[in-house]
């Protein structure tokens, strides 16, 4: 199987790659050059006019990219303001007679963090065509990495502990289990890991480890990506057992991990257990709320009419047999049908 | 011989971006009446939806319409309205975090756009962040504002070439809410027509004016949305519902629609004028981003759970919108939540010389009881005065909304009671001093005998019973301090009160609500006033809290 996965590109990035080319996670698909901090230029000085008579001698617009030695303003006597650097002119000072500009940095990849086939490019976008799966999360956090899927925990309802992150993890994308906590997401980062996924994390365990990573960025402490991808929900779930077996199948295998867009692609790999709203008696189903997050069963049979849940909410139901054995009727608003993986 | 036995039938649909909620309506000996009501999932499709309503008719219809009702209640007439399939997304750029900036944000989102990132020039980044920031987002309109009418502030300017940079040509409109005298330096900026200049939210740093820059956000954002057919949007069909329902019934109404996405406040004169807000996050989902949200959960829901378990509940609504709650504890907290997201739509305060306060939405109007759907309108509102609340549960104020105008209120008036269920009548007070009387309420119920002053001290809460069609006259006494919004020109107060699945609410909590610092007594106190609503109680007695 094969899904499209698009590469948004900036304003002025130049695209490096063709319809038809097979790219890699680490290839670089185009460049650009982003500004960097703000200088000013003496216009008024340069022209030996007046700040606000200068500003009538401005030849570029703010918001224009100006390459370097391009004119900025002249007087029309011959004096001549020309930018010393490619930069992009943001404004103009009157008070001044300065011109506010950000110099264009050096060339910047852009990297698609994928392996595929380039189907389009155009100056908003490539798209590439990924052999492979796409497993969808509902959360995530962090930017883009690649690296093998390893199983870090035996069942889906597992916690991801830190003693389970090891130097045979190093760049690995790692499947824990229910939730890992803040000091787990810390160990693994330290320890070279390029993600984690999980069916579930604490919000608070998640917010709280996003923002060391932001302290430690600021103060110039910590490089390389790592991204968390939550496929169920948040709190401590547990994957679904179905897709946790469709993991194990596929350890070893090259995945890339989106956390900001919560997106997970495994290579060479056939589709993992789809999800389908409404499940019919019979399904295999995955629950979403409390008290069964995360827990996997069958269920049994449609409640006729309308059942009042613990909270008071009359709605339709369904007795659900879990996998722990335990026996409850659940809204049918709160499950979802996990439809087994096509063979092969 | 065979005979054909045919009805006659409409359908009302309100389809959100979750829950759909469907209703039957048919003739019930000569008057068009609700006869079959649906909720679910709008995931489940239209198929499941027919036989969930054709199975609810199939107990109360003539039993020769046999196995036809599936396909009756199909080819029913419709009236529709939903959700915008999606909502506009649009930019803030601004000179300043606490003036332009804060203004420009909270017109865009109270015309309904997802305010995707606001960014100022004094927000703490560097220029190369605040670049890289707005080169990476994706947006359908760019809202650039800053410097006052009297001057003409480049920074205005450098604000609009951040927008220059990062916006592709055709890239989405581009509003011009800033200095006027800049409004040309901005456009020239941009390919010819891309930019519209509005009035400036604030033309000097005292004052504020956003009605302006909102009409022209709000028509934007219905033009973007052109393709779907304008009064069958949700957000413009409840307005004219409620407004029709205020020209018809004489009242003053505010209603409030909190939806799984987006959330919208509608306030109707008597006239029928009607003033509304539509925003984009203020659904339940978006309390889960909306920072601070989960802390006031916590201390509202009382019994949820603490501050990071209400994190995991908001971002699990926002993960699986169209789940439910299946503990108290989960129905507790995400009813807390509502009522966050209630006081948030009316974060200047509720209007004054309210008559009639509608509540609209899955989780206010299809809560279990009717004492918690009362609750997150009386605390999330805050009405002061004498007001009567009650809930659209079973969501057909928007449908009907969709008719065309003449249209609204006959179809008010044909399904009538069935329109609104009503849960009382609450009188609320501000002031006075805790424990002392803040009001004597005196209720005269026309055939009872006369009854003794009923004392609310203030922080208290009591509920007196007055049922569904009944009608009471009040005579209310307010203490030194004590206000029910208006100017008092006599010690007393005559009020007419109807009642309610609740029924009469005598609340003089305060405005805001003041809550116990320590936990265990907060929780008894919350606990307490939810006693005082829902307690079942013997007709004729009150419940106090």
């Amino acid at each position: 199987m094969s899904v499209i996965h698009r590469v948004r590109l900036p304003v002025g990035a130049s695209p490096l790659v063709e319809v038809g080319h097979e790219v890699q996670p680490a290839e670089v698909l185009a460049t650009r050059r982003p500004p960097g901090e703000g200088t000013s230029v003496a216009v008024a000085a340069a022209l030996r006019r007046s700040p606000a008579a200068a500003g009538d001698c401005l030849s570029a617009q703010p918001g224009s990219v100006l390459e370097a030695s391009d004119l900025l303003a002249a007087d029309g006597r011959g004096r001549e303001v020309r930018v010393p650097r490619a930069s992009l002119f943001l404004g103009y000072d009157p008070d001044e007679g300065s011109a506010l500009m950000a110099p264009l940095l050096g060339t910047e990849p852009i990297v698609g963090h994928v392996r595929g086939e380039v189907t389009r490019v155009d100056p908003e976008a490539i798209e590439i065509r990924v052999a492979g799966a796409l497993v969808p999360g509902v959360g995530g956090s962090g930017g883009a990495v690649h690296g093998e899927l390893r199983l870090a925990v035996r069942e889906p309802g597992d916690e991801l502990r830190a003693g389970a992150i090891d130097v045979g993890t190093t760049g690995r994308i790692l499947v824990g289990g229910s939730r890992a906590s803040a000091e787990t997401l810390t160990r693994a980062r330290a320890m070279g890991v390029a993600g984690i996924v999980l069916g579930g994390i604490r919000d608070k365990e998640l917010r709280d480890f996003e923002a060391t990573q932001l302290r430690r960025r600021e103060i110039g402490g910590e490089r390389g990506d790592f991204a968390v991808l939550l496929i169920e929900g948040f709190g401590k779930v547990g994957l679904d057992p179905g897709l946790f077996a469709w993991f194990r199948a596929h350890d070893g295998h090259v995945a890339s991990l989106f956390g900001d867009s919560a997106q997970l692609y495994v290579y060479d790999a056939g589709a993992p257990p789809a999800r389908r709203a409404l499940p019919r008696a019979g399904d295999r189903v995955i629950a979403h709320r409390r008290p069964y997050a995360g827990l996997g069963g069958e269920l049994l049979r449609i409640v006729p009419g309308l059942h009042a849940t613990a909270a008071g909410i009359p709605v339709r139901a369904g007795v659900v047999r879990f996998e722990d054995g335990l026996t409850a009727v659940v809204p049918l608003a709160n499950l979802e049908a996990a439809e087994p993986a096509p063979a092969g | 011989m065979s005979v054909t036995v045919d009805t006659e039938l409409a359908l009302l649909v309100d389809v959100g971006s979750a829950w759909v909620k469907a209703n039957v309506i048919g003739r019930v000996r000569g008057r068009w009446r609700l006869v079959a009501h649906a909720t679910q999932p709008t995931s489940w499709g239209g198929g499941q939806l027919r036989d969930a309503l054709a199975g609810q008719l199939a107990r109360s219809a003539d039993s020769r319409l046999g196995d036809r009702l599936a396909e009756l209640v199909g080819a029913a007439n419709r009236l529709e309205c939903h959700t915008a399939r999606r909502p506009g997304r649009l930019a803030v750029v601004a000179v300043s975090r606490e003036l332009s900036g804060s203004s420009a944000r909270r017109a865009a989102e109270a015309a309904g756009w997802d305010v995707v990132e606001t960014v100022t020039l004094d927000d703490g980044r560097t220029l190369a962040e605040r670049l890289a920031t707005i080169q990476g987002i994706e947006v359908d309109a760019w809202l650039v504002a800053g410097g006052f009418d009297d001057g003409r502030s480049q920074r205005a300017v450098e604000a609009a070439a951040l927008v220059a940079s990062a916006r592709r040509p055709e890239g989405g409109p581009v509003i011009f809410a800033g200095s006027s005298g800049l409004a040309e330096e901005v456009a020239a900026l941009f390919e010819p027509g891309a930019t519209s200049a509005v009035a400036n939210p604030r033309p000097d740093a005292r004052r504020e004016d956003l009605p302006p820059l909102r009409a022209h956000l709000q028509d934007l954002l219905r033009e973007s949305q052109a393709g779907e057919e304008e009064t069958h949007l949700a957000t413009v069909a409840l307005p004219r519902a409620v407004g029709a329902l205020a020209a018809s019934s004489g009242m003053r109404i505010l209603a409030v629609d909190l939806g799984a996405r987006g959330a919208v406040r509608a306030l109707a004169d008597t006239d029928g004028d009607v003033v509304s807000r539509v925003h984009a996050r203020g659904g339940l989902s978006g309390a889960a981003v909306s920072p601070g949200a989960a802390a006031r959960a916590a201390r509202l829901a009382g019994d949820a759970g603490d501050e990071a378990t209400l994190a995991d509940l908001l971002r699990t609504i926002r993960a699986h919108p169209s789940t439910l709650p299946q503990t108290p504890e989960e129905l507790a907290g995400t009813q807390a939540a509502a009522l966050v997201q209630v006081a948030a739509m009316l974060e200047e305060g509720a209007p004054a010389g309210l008559d009639l306060v509608i509540g609209c939405g899955r989780t206010i109007a299809g809560a279990p009881r009717p004492a918690q759907s009362a609750r997150m309108l009386l605390d999330g509102v805050r009405p002061v005065g004498v007001t009567q609340l009650a809930i659209d549960s079973a969501g057909v104020l928007g449908p009907l909304g969709s008719l065309p105008d003449d249209e609204i209120v006959e179809g008010l008036a044909l399904l009538a009671d069935d329109v609104l269920v009503p849960l009382g009548t609450a009188v609320v007070c501000r002031g006075g001093d805790t424990g002392r009387v803040a009001m004597r309420v005196t209720v005269h119920r026309p055939g009872w005998p006369a009854s003794q002053p009923v004392e609310v001290r203030a922080g208290q809460l009591q509920v007196l019973p007055l049922v569904r069609g009944q009608e009471a006259e009040l005579t209310i006494e307010l203490g030194d301090g004590v206000s029910l919004g208006a100017a008092r020109r006599s010690p007393r107060v005559q009020a007419m009160a109807t009642g309610g699945s609740v029924g009469l609410i005598l609340d003089a909590r305060g405005v805001p609500i003041a809550l116990p610092r320590r936990g265990d007594d907060r929780r008894a106190m919350i606990a307490a006033w939810r006693e005082a609503l829902g307690r079942e109680v013997p007709s004729g007695a009150e419940r106090v809290a």
